[in-house]
């Protein structure tokens, strides 16, 4: 495990780049250093105790030259909203990096790279890491509509190919992700690994498809989440658990924020 | 130690503050310890803290068997604080033994288990397993989870009736010389006899207060955000109701009383030392700030040079009325 550090960092920039989604880039050398693809800092989203407890946010983009980390999060309730609502050159008490992190796999050469919604918030580092590594990179983007279309571009602009989904089909593909996933394994496009964010069901039909095309996947996941360190066991989720003797699906609880975000699509259990 | 409170020492107005306390015959270096279920099994806090400056260390509730805990969701913040239903998840005491006390070796603080169970007969076999290990494993002595709101058999059923708490503590009591400490409920009629009942029972100290049980709703989807339905309450929320049912404690027994609910800095510390509180227990604070324990034994020192007392002790229920 990489060092977690308590730190208060300056907010360099702020933009709100789709309704009620923000980017922020925070000058945070240290945790820029230690930061692996999808690990997520907790934040302490105002300068008083309310709300009490930190937001999980996804690390969004690191740039360790400069010393900077970009985190990209949508408004969705308090905490977030006052976390939007901070101005450049506030300083902000983070806990990072948290979590795993995705894992590239050396002898992979396709990577398949799936975000849905905000989702796509942990995939930009993932992206960049792979074509560091010389893969071959393709993302897919799901939106309900046009305007929540995030990071096309910065995508693209790594040297990736990016396909579109909006679900009306207010913009390119119409349908979800997962039809588009689908209709490119039918053309032949097969990727040596997925690695989707977003939501439940959406993760839930890529794992689906990833097994029936036997590609390696993992998935992100979040939760409701206390202390991000492990400690309370607040932000569990449902995880296959090894033993094979009886046929019952068996499981046991894993913490999000330790043993995840992170998780191999086959051994989560969904539920209804 | 900083350079305002070195000053003061210099200064000649005390030259020597102590925080040391005593609890259930436990030596604490100082008041600060850490509530059960907001600490893990104190590693999780290593990278944040000298874990050999706390008071003590209360470790995660622990049961015979490993237990899987609750479905998510399991936490949700409410105004001042959070409701959590976790369910008592952990590894079990062998577990325990075998991969978590070793480390919490090294230090040099005592560490203590608190331990949960479904019958009279799981928490005296857990309370003997331990005394077993307890001179070889570190384990200073037992909080008795009597007060757990979150699970269904057992838990918070033992600590809602004085006959059943006077029944549990006592036989525990026959089956180990450890210290033991009693957690109690709020979620009672009247806790002064709940506490009556633990001492009379043999209990060397009781801590106070563990969670109140609430509930959050939805009103979107209209059902409740916990998947538990109910869940424990905690945070600054709670602080104003721990702090009276310490008082009433206070008066009520003779052993030391651990004050537990809210404290989130040194303010509301001294406050329950004040109620009568001998030590504290810092729980969800941990989670918003993993440093808050060091803080408050900082503020300790502090505050006694600030108002030349020499010894924590002179403090606990010093309150004027």
């Amino acid at each position: 495990m990489n060092a977690i550090l308590n730190v208060k960092v300056k907010i360099l920039s702020k933009e709100e780049v789709a309704p009620n989604i923000f980017l922020i880039k925070l000058s945070a050398p240290s945790v820029a250093q230690e930061a692996l693809p999808g690990q997520f800092i907790h934040i302490k989203c105002n300068v008083d105790s309310y709300p009490l407890l930190r937001r999980p946010i996804s690390i969004h983009r690191t740039d360790k030259e400069k010393g900077e980390i970009y985190i990209l999060f949508q408004v969705v309730g308090e905490g977030t909203k006052l976390l939007a609502q901070r101005k450049v050159g506030d300083n902000l008490d983070i806990l990072g990096p948290l979590g795993n992190g995705f894992n590239i796999y050396p002898e992979s050469k396709k990577i398949m790279i799936i975000g849905g919604g905000i989702g796509v918030a942990p995939l930009l580092a993932l992206c960049e890491e792979s074509i560091r590594k010389g893969k071959e990179v393709r993302v897919l983007i799901g939106a309900l509509k046009k305007e929540l279309v995030i990071g096309e571009e910065n995508f693209r602009k790594l040297g990736a190919k990016v396909d579109v989904a909006t679900n009306g089909g207010s913009y390119k593909y119409k349908g979800l992700v997962t039809d588009l996933l689908e209709r490119i394994i039918k053309e032949g496009w097969l990727a040596d690994q997925i690695f989707a964010c977003g939501p439940k069901p959406m993760l839930r039909k890529i794992v689906e498809i990833s097994l029936v095309n036997h590609i390696d996947c993992q998935v992100s996941l979040e939760e409701r989440m206390a202390c991000g360190i492990g400690a309370c066991l607040g932000c569990v989720c449902k995880i296959k658990t090894r033993d094979k003797k009886e046929d019952k699906v068996k499981y046991e609880y894993k913490r999000v924020c330790v043993d995840g975000p992170v998780f191999r699509g086959s051994e989560v259990v969904w539920d209804d | 130690m900083d350079l305002s409170s070195e000053e003061a020492r210099w200064s000649g107005m005390i030259d020597k503050t102590c925080l040391e306390v005593e609890i259930a015959g436990i030596k604490l270096k100082n008041p600060v310890m850490t509530a059960s279920g907001a600490f893990g099994y104190g590693e999780e806090f290593s990278p944040f803290i000298d874990l050999d400056r706390l008071g003590a260390m209360v470790l995660k509730g622990i049961t015979l068997k490993p237990k899987r805990g609750n479905p998510p969701p399991r936490v949700i913040e409410t105004p001042s604080g959070m409701l959590n239903a976790i369910g008592l998840q952990n590894v079990g005491v062998e577990v325990l033994i075998k991969e978590k006390l070793p480390y919490l070796k090294k230090f040099n603080t005592p560490v203590i288990i608190n331990i949960s169970g479904d019958t009279i007969e799981e928490y005296v076999e857990l309370a003997q397993r331990l005394g077993e290990v307890s001179k070889e494993m570190g384990v200073a002595g037992l909080e008795v989870n009597i007060s757990c709101p979150n699970v269904k058999k057992g838990g918070m059923a033992w600590g809602t009736d004085a006959k059943a708490t006077y029944k549990i503590m006592s036989s525990i009591r026959k089956t180990t010389t450890l210290p033991l400490i009693v957690k109690l409920t709020p979620n009672v009629t009247d806790i002064k006899t709940i506490a009556q009942a633990a001492e009379e029972a043999g209990a060397d100290a009781l801590s106070l207060i563990n969670t109140l049980v609430g509930m959050a709703v939805d009103i979107d989807s209209r059902k409740p955000k916990l998947a538990n339905i109910s869940g424990g309450l905690s945070g600054p929320a709670v602080k104003p109701v721990a702090l009276w049912l310490v008082w009433q404690v206070f008066q009520t027994v003779k052993i030391p009383i651990i004050g537990i609910g809210g404290i989130i800095k040194i303010e509301d510390a001294l406050e329950f030392i004040i109620a009568g509180a001998r030590a504290i227990e810092i729980g969800t604070a941990n989670f918003v700030n993993p440093r808050v324990t060091m803080e408050i034994i900082e503020g300790m020192e502090k505050y006694l040079i600030k108002n030349n007392i020499k010894d924590i002790n002179e403090l606990v229920g010093s309150m004027k009325i």
